[in-house]
């Protein structure tokens, strides 16, 4: 069987996009000689007898993540496992090597002395280090891997073991490909008929557009999408598992462009901003892989889609809004969009589906990026249960989270003198002559108002969307951070009934 | 500071009477014969003003009768919740209303003695006012209050569970009034100065100047002191509680002590530069924790140490691109002037290592605006590489109100201080920014238990708290006396 771990295509879906499949096969045997082939290694495991010598003058110890490239007739990619080869550092070190081969097209794996899922996740690094994204290179695209074969021990079981992990990848990659996007390519309706093709895979796809949501009052979605060309969707994926539970929630913010709006950024970087609808890519991506592995949980994705533009027809800051919730929000900046986005997304979720947990993910704040770097996401809510799941979710698939506190003062500076809420402290508001706000908490604090007594999760993704060099599991470029760690969450938390 | 006296249950004949009551507490004891007394004046009162006894809430009734000139009611909440912090926010409340007499009288009998010495705390904390350079003030501008009579069921045990808080009190006024003090005035010599008064608490004090620093290879501290026409100086602390047959390693306090900070050449933006006149709020903190100890004669052995200097620009300042090489004999390339904290922490950290070998280390700094955007004011940043430490500190932090919440550290924000130059450089960017200074100090510490706190957010309060009066928050001298009282005493 050849097992395609790819993003969801379909008619809709253009020939770049098909092309972009990377087929992972199982044999016996030994790799043909034109595959530069991967030989995993973990301290002090013996290397093969060929690779000996040369292992021994590179001074290859097996240390997590370290690849020894061996040219030859046959050229060998030796990397380290490290001295406890789990899932994690399997997967790393298959990323590392991928990431090393450089051009080719055809991959070997040598699995020989491994168990069926060490090889699995070996093979599922390889098929995360091997993204690439080049649709939009019209001249000298560099080649890319478009097929593993795996040798394994056993491949039956190891194959068996991949199709555990590969759906998650597929997720991952999903979301990898529309974070890449470009804003003119991925428009709101663009983005809205990339997520219809996830019916291929058995989840229900459901786009309101703007009608619909005037007609239900979603004033906030529609204030940020106000100002941009293409009209703002809400996007409702459904997953049914077979679980006779409600739904958990998974709500994203889908903002195809972040230009701040009327509150317009400053122009240095402001292209990273096309990845602003990474936590609604994140979701899109776990419903994937919780469709492909026919997950037993019931799940919906609630995905805000709109662009911030500045127009004609933006919203001010001073506006007031009038939420779907039927909440009141003052706007003070307009480049605070993401946590309005979400109110009305939130509302849905929880009014429309009664979910058993939401959890909303953001690319919101750049005050997580200054208070968590580059490493670790932020993690807000109001249930410790479903935060430490979602932790220990993230530490198993290498998408570390940090939990951060909302307090009372963070709450106490969205009063509005004219409004319910507002939307955030106003810019110079801050200590030290205005400067230092903790927006991050206050985002959290904002979002919390609408997600009343059902158990919530908020990910504040903002720093680890996107890479700027290349990381443990993937090149420079978007991480599907988020997409991994949800699925692993459904499965850890709400796979049972309780 | 008013004087607090515990006294037995007996009515005043005049003055003011003030009656802490939970929700929906029926007047009884000494609040029984006040209304009593009055005729029932004060149960008609309260009951007209709905007084319902709730946290925060509180009620003046003017000259109800029996000769008292006010009643002040303030509430406690529901008696089942009632802890310390509520007492202590209720004698906050009750000072307010009567701040303006000579003299009140607490009906307390209805409390526990230790939540009366609590609230008698509260009352006490929140007295603070730093008016020495008020001149103009109008004598009716001004607080009277000079004794509150607490009067409990139990004068004894009151008194004795009040008398270690009276301490601690006293340090955290010495800690606001340093932290207050204009920086023309509190520069590293003044503030060396008055850490000598110590010494009457029976804390040693020993003080080095540029010359003994300079010695001791204190690169990276003398770096910052450069370019001040103010000599800098390191505080050393100690006092010696442990009885004896119980000595061992010491506890270790480190404060950063930057009595102004410019930024130096890499200077700050102009607004709210006059807030870094408390950039030398963990020293301060420190200082005041080492008098709260001494002063309740606490039973373990502690080091106190603090790094004292002015970060000015100048001709003879620090630059952005200058290598300096630090007291452990690791070199530091300083790229940004401003971030000289843990430039000063990192010499002084090292000499407590080397000197005392204590047994665990935590500093106090105001050390990035980053942890302000990470946190806000609610919580210090705490960082650690002791999950044990750690977790003692959150714990007193809850329990006294000074809460910290944990940041992460990890080798991948270490990455973010690789210099191309030098060991290190002082800087990792913006993400991160409290994250990759503590990883400067962890670099420092030598894998011993340790502890940092970044109070930027905490040292100074822009509001009135309900114990704190806005400025100097001494935000630290609470929360690290009970991390010595809960778990490094006998």
């Amino acid at each position: 069987m050849a097992f395609g771990c790819s993003t969801a295509w379909s008619p809709n879906t253009t020939r770049a996009e098909r092309a972009r499949v990377i087929a992972v096969r199982f044999r016996r045997g030994a790799p043909r000689p034109e595959t530069p082939c991967i030989v995993p290694l973990a301290e002090g495991a013996t290397p093969p007898r060929a690779l000996a010598p040369m292992l021994a003058a590179a001074r290859f110890t097996g240390e997590a993540g370290a690849v020894v490239d061996l040219p030859g007739t046959l050229r060998w990619l030796v990397v380290g496992l490290g001295s406890a080869p789990d899932a994690a550092a399997c997967e790393a070190a298959g990323a590392a090597a991928a990431l090393a081969v450089g051009a080719a097209e055809e991959l070997a794996l040598s699995g020989a002395g491994l168990d069926p899922a060490a090889v699995a996740s070996v093979a599922a690094g390889i098929a995360l280090g091997a993204w690439t994204f080049d649709p939009y290179r019209s001249r000298d695209v560099p080649k890319r891997i478009r097929r593993v074969i795996v040798h394994a021990d056993d491949p039956d079981a190891a194959e068996a073991a991949f199709a555990q992990v590969a759906p998650g990848i597929a997720g991952c990659l999903l979301a990898r490909d529309l974070v890449a996007e470009p804003a003119n390519h991925l428009t709101t309706r663009r983005f809205a008929e990339r997520l219809e093709a996830l019916t291929e895979d058995g989840i229900e796809v459901t786009i309101h557009g703007r009608k619909w949501l005037e007609r239900h009052g979603f004033g906030a979605l529609l204030a940020v999408g106000g100002g941009a060309a293409d009209p703002p969707r809400l996007a409702v994926l459904r997953w049914r598992g077979d679980l006779p539970l409600p739904p958990v929630a998974l709500v994203g913010k889908g903002l195809v462009f972040d230009t701040g709006g009327i509150s317009i950024k400053p122009a240095a970087g402001m292209e990273a901003m096309r990845a602003d609808m990474a936590g609604a890519a994140a979701c899109a991506g776990a419903m994937l892989a919780l469709a492909r592995r026919r997950s037993p949980a019931p799940a919906v994705a609630v995905l805000a889609i709109a662009e911030n533009a500045t127009g004609a027809k933006s919203y001010r800051p001073g506006d007031i809004i009038r939420t779907a919730s039927r909440r009141t929000v003052e706007v003070i900046d307009t480049d605070a969009e993401g946590r309005l986005v979400l109110a009305d997304a939130l509302h849905h979720a929880i009014s429309a589906f009664r979910p058993r947990a939401v959890v909303d993910l953001a690319t919101l704040t750049g005050s997580i990026v200054t208070a968590l770097g580059h490493h670790r996401a932020g993690i807000f809510g109001t249930d410790a249960a479903l935060m430490a799941s979602a932790a220990a979710a993230g530490e198993a698939v290498g998408e570390p989270l940090w939990p951060m506190p909302i307090g009372p003062t963070h709450r106490a500076v969205l009063d509005s003198a004219i409004a319910d809420l507002r939307q955030c402290a106003p810019a110079g508001s801050g200590a030290w002559g205005g400067r230092f706000l903790p927006d991050a908490c206050h985002a959290a604090a904002f979002l919390r108002e609408f997600v009343g007594a059902t158990p919530w999760a908020h990910l504040d993704i903002a720093g680890v969307d996107t890479a700027e060099e290349a990381h443990a599991l993937g090149p420079a470029g978007p991480t599907g951070f988020g997409a991994r760690l949800l699925d692993r969450l459904v499965a850890l938390r709400f796979e049972a009934e309780p | 500071m008013p004087d607090i006296a515990f006294v037995k249950p007996t009515l005043p004949r005049s003055g003011a009477l003030v009656l802490p009551l939970a929700e929906e507490a029926t007047l009884a004891g000494l609040a029984k014969q006040a209304d009593e007394a009055t005729g029932g004046a004060i149960s008609r009162g309260l009951e007209a003003a709905k007084f319902k006894g709730r946290k925060g809430q509180s009620t003046t009734l003017w000259a109800p009768g029996a000769g008292l000139s006010k009643v002040v009611a303030v509430g406690l909440g529901k008696p089942a919740d009632l802890a310390e912090a509520g007492a202590e926010a209720a004698g906050g409340a009750l000072l307010g209303a009567v701040a303006k007499e000579r003299e009140a009288v607490v009906a307390a009998d209805g409390l526990a003695p230790g939540l009366a010495a609590c609230l008698a705390m509260g009352a006490v904390l929140k007295s603070y006012r730093f008016d020495r350079y008020r001149t103009t003030e109008k004598e009716d501008d001004k607080p009277k209050i000079e004794r509150i009579a607490v009067a409990v069921s139990d004068t004894a045990k009151a008194k004795a569970a009040f008398a270690p808080l009276q301490a601690v009190a006293d340090g955290v006024f010495l800690t606001r009034d340093l932290v207050s003090e204009p920086p023309n005035v509190l520069t590293p010599t003044d503030c060396a100065d008055r850490c000598k008064a110590l010494t009457k608490l029976g804390v040693e004090v020993e003080i080095l100047g540029p010359k003994e620093m300079k010695k001791l290879g204190f690169g990276a501290l003398l770096g910052v002191a450069m370019g001040s026409a103010q000599e800098p100086r390191m505080v050393v602390m100690k006092w010696n509680g442990a009885p004896k047959g119980k000595k061992g390693k010491p506890l270790a306090f480190i404060g950063k002590g930057v009595t102004f900070d410019t930024g130096g050449i890499s200077i700050k933006p102009a607004g709210g530069m006059e807030d870094m006149k408390w950039d030398m709020a963990g020293a301060g903190t420190v200082i005041g924790l080492m008098a709260a100890l001494a002063g309740r004669k606490a039973k373990a052995d502690v080091v106190g140490i603090v790094g004292l200097v002015e970060n000015m620009p100048s001709g003879t300042a620090q630059r952005p691109g200058d290598v300096v090489t630090s007291a452990s004999g690791q070199t530091i390339e300083v790229i940004n002037t401003d971030a000289e904290g843990r430039l000063v922490l990192a010499d002084v950290i090292h000499y407590c290592i080397e000197t005392f070998d204590p047994r665990f280390m935590v500093d106090l700094a105001t050390l990035t605006g980053a942890i302000i955007i990470a946190l806000g004011h609610e919580h210090a940043g705490l960082f650690s590489n002791d999950d044990t430490l750690a977790s003692r500190i959150e714990a007193a932090g809850r329990a006294t109100g000074e809460t910290a919440w944990r940041m992460p550290l990890g080798e991948a924000y270490d990455k973010q201080i690789k210099s191309d130059i030098a060991d290190m450089k002082n800087v990792g960017g913006r993400p991160g920014g409290s994250i990759t200074a503590a990883q400067f100090i962890q670099r420092f510490v030598q894998n011993k238990p340790w502890a940092h706190l970044d109070i930027a957010g905490t040292a100074w309060s822009s509001k009135d708290t309900a114990t704190t009066p806005k400025g100097a928050t001494a935000y630290g001298v609470r929360l690290l006396d009970r991390l010595v009282a809960e778990h490094y005493e006998g």
